[in-house]
């Protein structure tokens, strides 16, 4: 699993997931996805390429919320309507993680942040 | 141990998205498959680590009567997922507990859970019926 951080318009910083997010892709972003979310305040997570998701992706996604939040950022998730994000809506956490289908949506509702 | 299983596991998934591939089964029962196996065997590596003798665990995936059938039988302690009761939704973000999603997620993607404990061995079947209108995988 890959991950690639880019600055983009209105002080967002979007972080790319690429891959399989299984428990092993999990594992390789976890550190280097917690330190982005430590250090910056609005976090945009892109998942369009990430073609599968597990409960322990789903835990490095919610951590990374919970750190932003404790730092008073934000974070919100990019993702199509696919099978991933249908673990999502079923995992709930649709429900405590903004989730958009378009990146302009997203970045938006970071930008009113 | 951990890494071995893991990886037979990457290995495993890559010959389902092979079938899925080769339109032997769709692609969405092909994810949810992928998925349930990856958290039933996530679970056994994480808890059911038996005293003294190493951990063992075999999957099975065949084709019956419309269905897709994977077996996950391990040597690990005595588990039931059948008996975890649905993860409450949580409230906030702060209540947020990650626990149970596998067992959810596994309950939500594969038609039919079922287990049995046989000859110390924890016997976990899934079931994922095909979609029985539009695409045909024969064709």
């Amino acid at each position: 699993m890959d991950i690639a951080v880019e600055e983009i318009a209105g002080g967002i910083t979007k972080v790319g997931l690429s891959g399989r997010f299984d428990t092993t892709g999990a594992v390789v972003v976890e550190l280097p996805f917690n330190k982005i979310v430590t250090e910056k305040h609005r976090i945009l997570v892109d998942l369009s390429a990430v073609n599968f998701l597990a409960s322990y992706g789903i835990r490095v996604l919610l951590v990374g919320a919970k750190i932003a939040k404790a730092k008073d950022g934000k974070l919100v998730i990019l993702c199509p309507e696919n099978n991933v994000a249908k673990v999502l809506k079923t995992a709930g956490t649709d429900s405590l993680i903004p989730i958009f289908q378009s990146e302009g949506a997203a970045a938006e509702a970071l930008a009113a942040s | 141990m951990l890494r071995n299983d893991l990886s037979e596991l990457q290995r495993l998934a890559g010959w389902i998205q092979g079938w899925s591939d080769a339109s032997v089964v769709s692609s969405d029962v092909s994810f949810a498959v992928q998925l349930c196996l990856e958290e039933a065997v996530a679970n056994v590596i994480m808890y059911g680590s038996p005293k003294g003798d190493p951990l063992e665990i075999a999957v099975e995936v065949e084709r019956n009567d419309g269905a897709l059938v994977a077996l996950i039988e391990d040597n690990g302690r005595q588990f039931d997922p059948t008996k975890v009761p649905p993860p409450l939704p949580a409230a906030s973000l702060d209540d947020a507990k990650i626990g149970d999603v596998g067992i959810h997620l596994m309950r939500s993607f594969a038609n039919d859970m079922h287990y049995e404990r046989r000859d110390g061995r924890n016997r976990l079947t899934l079931r994922f019926v095909e979609s029985q209108a539009g695409a045909s995988p024969a064709e």
